[in-house]
């Protein structure tokens, strides 16, 4: 009974956002404000329903009602609780119905926000975001349906189970985390496109999305960042990126979204870059559809072609539209975008600004090309060419550095133009301790990019340090304030600004992260009790192996004790090789599962992975990894969120 | 030239630059392993490819032959429907890696050998599939 139920729900809300949309065409056409609050109305009428039809499908995943398709694919009764409502989105159909879960949730916050505000821009806001869900609501419903019962010429006692992949609390929190903001920018996208049709060219409603904008690029950030943790610590090669097409979905997107939420000061401040600031919104909410549909479809993981899945022409067809009526839109509109200030000078924050952003696209575009690039080069010369991790890195290690030296620039530079003098003052300490960075770290033998990075690192550390020790300096001079009230009372006048530079610490930080991935090392070899092997500067003995059951799998539990060269104690690591399902009596539904251990410094990371077992002969296969300056990656990543909950924080006045 | 010009022409030159970069990298990429031609195993044999390609295929049932001196490496068919190729890999295999799994390899064609130095099993995040081949479907029995 309650799976139809679901589909019932999933049902109305797509006849609701029909109705929406006709309504506030109405509205927009002769104006009566009774329009206007109906379609407000239909418009939270789509969204309950679609919170329905997830409640729905998640108590049906609690329940394991195995009738439905997707509950047996998904989960089996064995399933923790947690992990059959992280079901939810581990499949395509449910994960399309979570999306437009997400954004419902979205819709209903901007409509009840904004019910005496932007009174001429919402009736369009709220057509936009009911057209994308309609999108959303013409898959669940019609195309790939989560509430689709299971066939009925078999009867299921117990689910496929979820895979032990899956079951990691990393992996239930990062879906969520990057849908938050992949959908979060819908509301920009929406508010946008509402201010090309009202010809609304004030900085207001730049303002009211400056902080949408913020927030969606946090999710979008912790997503990514969550995504290659859980690599690192589950899937056992010993790295958080390899520029696979799923991750490249989720980091073009926020490539354009970081050039966006630094453009948006310029026309908040300056009012300038109308055309462009709209032209990086429509690409980020164009590639936030894309990056799902990579994900979603099936495109890039099947390597024969596009017709695996039905979702891909729809999708397309979708992404296509949005281009097409947003940059059309945008040429009929060309006259009211064209901004009436021009850039004055090369050495102004304006063309820091400008500088920034045409990176972020160009990296973008590159990621774009790399991703494509079996897609293109099929067309062009018919042969499928695929490429790897190092074609990526070396396009976009100059590109990244280049970024990397623009945040310490940008910042020192003035509005309109910044004088010789200044300039000199600004940037005198940085470039020097850049400097000092550099040939320290020649002398001891380094070259190449690594040096570049690490010194590029030093200097903007040192120009977000200068930014900071000036304000407090000029504060306490005025004002007699101690060193830390002088602190809090600079960040919070001026939270972008300060919490802006935190991120950038950040992502220095990241960078370093990232420079130490030159140094990595790795060994592969087999030990038996009692013996050991050496890698990097490390010895690592097998002390002994055990054996045992657990509710869920079997497991082999190595016990390695690793020393450095003096023969000093480092640490113990219990990798452990395991096998789910174990009691399954076809041998081919068992899955092996290596659990990694990992070893943990600022330093370094070791990283173990128990990869085979000879339990006759007790033999251990391992493999380690020394990964230098890992641990500054997640690091920074903290970093980055305090930082933009520093620049998102309200104020009082607010 | 007003600064408006200027602008455009450093503009314009930024994306001189990066074309340039962007198909130099892509025509010369400086590690031999950064592309791979996705062929067929047909493709293969046939025309005897020798530069670096990429091949998916199935694990033959029962043909994965493991070293016994150092365990790592490893021996087994590739399967493309009918065709079959002998594919040499001699690293850390992926837990997923089995008889009849579905495989990428990533090598080179060498004497009637492939010589793999990358391979993939079919991925976490797309474990889809049709629930008529899962095996595992009427487990509670055996499970409990």
């Amino acid at each position: 009974m309650t799976p139809i139920a679901g589909s019932v729900a999933l049902n109305l809300a797509f006849g609701f956002s029909i109705l929406t949309v006709l309504t506030l065409f109405l509205y927009n056409k002769n104006g009566d404000e009774r329009l206007f609050l109906t379609g407000q109305r239909l418009a939270l009428g789509i969204s309950f329903f679609v919170f329905l039809a997830t409640f729905i499908l998640a108590y049906q995943l609690v329940q394991s009602n195995f009738d439905i398709d997707y509950v047996a694919r998904y989960t089996s009764l064995e399933t923790p609780v947690v992990y059959k409502i992280s079901a939810l989105w581990a499949g395509q159909s449910g994960s399309l119905l979570f999306w437009l879960f997400i954004l419902s949730i979205y819709t209903t916050i901007v409509i009840l926000q904004n019910q005496q505000k932007h009174n001429s821009l919402m009736p369009w806001v709220i057509i936009t975001l009911a057209i994308v869900q309609m999108f959303f609501l013409v898959l669940t419903n019609y195309v790939t349906n989560p509430f689709k019962p299971t066939d009925a010429d078999f009867i299921v006692s117990n689910g496929n189970g979820l895979n032990p992949l899956l079951q990691n609390v990393t992996m239930a929190i990062h879906p969520p985390t990057l849908y938050l903001g992949y959908v979060g920018f819908s509301v920009p996208f929406g508010f946008a496109i509402s201010a090309m049709i009202n010809r609304d060219t004030s900085p207001l409603w730049i303002q009211s999305i400056r902080r949408w904008s913020l927030v969606a690029w946090l999710f979008l950030s912790i997503g990514i960042i969550l995504g290659g943790w859980w690599a690192y610590r589950e899937l056992g090669w010993g790295g958080y990126w390899a520029w696979d097409p799923v991750e490249n979905a989720s980091f073009m997107p926020w490539l354009t979204a970081t050039a966006f939420v630094h453009s948006i000061i310029i026309q908040e401040k300056k009012d300038m870059l109308r055309v462009w600031n709209m032209v990086l919104i429509i690409i980020t909410f164009t590639l936030c559809i894309f990056g799902t549909f990579l994900t979603r479809s099936g495109v890039m993981s099947s390597v024969h072609s596009f017709t695996g899945s039905s979702l891909g022409p729809i999708f397309l067809t979708f992404v296509f539209s949005i281009m097409i009526v947003s940059f059309g839109m945008m040429y009929f509109r060309r006259n009211d975008l064209r901004s009436t200030k021009k850039m004055e000078s090369f050495t102004s924050r304006e063309s820091g600004f400008l500088f920034n952003n045409m990176i972020f696209v160009v990296m973008c575009f590159a990621v774009f090309w790399g991703t494509l690039f079996p897609v293109f080069s099929e067309a062009i010369r018919g042969t499928k060419i695929t490429v790897g991790p190092p074609f990526f890195n070396q396009i976009n290690i100059p590109i990244g550095l280049i970024l990397l030296a623009l945040t310490g620039i940008g910042p020192l530079l003035a509005w309109r133009k910044t004088g010789k003098k200044i300039l000199i003052r600004n940037f005198t300490f940085p470039i020097i301790t850049g400097l000092i960075v550099a040939i320290l770290l020649l002398i001891i033998g380094l070259r190449g990019a690594v040096v570049i990075s690490f010194s590029l690192g030093a200097f903007v550390t040192a120009t977000i340090t200068t930014e900071f020790t000036r304000g407090i300096q000029a504060r306490r001079k005025k004002f007699n304030e101690s060193i830390i009230t002088a602190l809090i009372k600079m960040v919070s006048k001026n939270r972008s600004r300060y919490g802006g530079y935190v991120v950038h610490l950040g992502i220095v930080f990241m960078f370093v992260g990232f420079t130490g991935h030159a140094f990595d090392q790795e060994k592969e070899f087999s030990l038996k009790v009692g013996e050991s092997n050496h890698v990097a500067g490390y010895n690592f003995k097998l002390i002994q192996m055990s054996e045992t059951e657990r509710p869920n799998h079997y497991a082999w539990i190595s016990d390695l004790r690793v020393t450095n060269d003096e023969g000093k104690f480092v640490t113990n690591l219990h990798p452990e090789k395991r096998i789910y399902f174990h009691r399954n009596p076809d041998p081919n539904r068992r899955q092996p599962h290596s659990e990694l251990d990992i070893y943990t410094t600022m330093n370094r990371d070791i990283y173990s992975i128990f990869s085979g077992v000879d339990s006759e002969n007790s033999v251990a296969f391992i493999k380690i990894m020394v990964n230098p300056l890992v641990q500054w990656v997640w690091l920074g990543g903290y970093i980055l969120v305090f930082g933009t909950i520093v620049a998102l924080w309200p104020r009082k006045d607010q | 030239m007003n600064s408006n010009k200027k602008f455009i022409l450093m503009i314009t030159g930024i994306i001189t630059v990066v074309i340039f970069w962007i198909s130099w990298v892509s025509l010369n990429p400086a590690d031999e392993k950064a592309m791979a031609t996705f062929v067929s195993v047909d493709e293969l044999l046939e025309d005897n490819i020798t530069h670096r390609t990429k091949l998916g295929g199935l694990v033959k049932d029962g043909s994965i032959v493991i070293s016994e001196t150092n365990h790592l490496d490893c021996v087994f068919i590739l399967k493309e429907g009918d065709l079959e190729l002998e594919v040499k890999y001699g690293r850390t295999r992926p837990d997923l890696f089995k008889d009849g799994a579905e495989v990428i390899v990533t090598g080179l064609y060498e004497n009637g050998v492939f010589h793999a130095d990358e391979l993939q099993t079919k991925c976490a995040s797309r474990y889809e599939g049709d629930l008529r081949n899962e095996k595992s479907y009427n487990l509670s029995e055996i499970d409990s």
